[in-house]
């Protein structure tokens, strides 16, 4: 019973780290220059999940966070010639490279990663009510 | 007549608290005889074991509310599983002490 719990907080905590990228996405939808201060535009940031054999009970297993991996999706190119870090030769002469980054993607995302963090919260509060109704079998 | 002293009590039955029942026959001397020691050591076992759950989830509140580097999710679930051993200890207290009360109200 305590197992089930177990496994729903480990989906709590992977569904926040998702919107922890997710925030750092949209955070940086404007981010031109890295951390070094060179012209590279942000990339966004993609949380994926594996289920956690460590985490095991009858059947079911809990869920961590494999690795968060940097997408290699074209940067969106705006024209702004009279840009400091617009491209100043070839095919993208005049444009300036923004980060791969969609506000309206990043926000359905955001929005199911909220729904699936309250799915995990409804079934521990049914796990937690089992585990008290049990209880009183004693009582 | 046979005296009273030379019945013997039955068998005890087999200690379910043991996690190898053989080691019994043998008279390992770590292992409690009778089964009013084991139950007493299980019992003291479950209430330490509940006593770490409560200062392992005070502790992590302790650094979710001063800021430290904690999912709040695994602190609230550490709390909750504190509290749902608390309330299983605490239910089989209720019980023997039930069964006690039964004991002692047994006329003589």
């Amino acid at each position: 019973m305590i197992r089930s719990i177990d496994i729903s907080t480990s989906a709590l905590v992977a569904q926040r780290t998702r919107l922890n990228a997710i925030s750092g996405n949209i955070a940086n939808m404007s981010s031109l220059t890295d951390e070094n201060g060179e012209a590279n535009p942000y990339r966004a940031r993609e949380v994926v999940f594996q289920t956690d054999d460590s985490l095991t009970t009858s059947g079911a297993s809990g869920v961590k966070v494999a690795e968060i991996k940097t997408s290699e999706a074209d940067h969106r190119y705006r024209y702004q010639p009279n840009h400091p870090l617009a491209i100043q030769e070839g095919e993208w002469k005049g444009y300036v490279a923004y980060p791969n980054i969609d506000m309206t993607t990043q926000m359905v995302d955001a929005m199911e990663t909220t729904r699936a963090y309250e799915a995990n919260v409804g079934v521990m509060e049914i796990s937690k009510n089992l585990s008290r109704e049990t209880l009183t079998i004693l009582a | 007549m046979k005296p009273i002293s030379t019945i013997a009590p039955p068998p005890r039955p087999a200690n379910p608290f043991l996690t190898n029942p053989s080691s019994k026959t043998s008279g390992a001397a770590n292992v409690p005889t009778s089964g009013v020691d084991s139950f007493a050591k299980l019992l003291s076992n479950q209430v330490n074991n509940v006593n770490s759950m409560q200062n392992n989830a005070d502790g992590m509140v302790h650094s979710l509310l001063t800021g430290g580097d904690v999912n709040e999710a695994e602190v609230l679930t550490a709390v909750q599983k504190a509290d749902l051993a608390f309330r299983m200890l605490l239910q089989v207290r209720n019980k023997l002490m039930e069964a006690y009360r039964e004991v002692q109200q047994i006329q003589i």
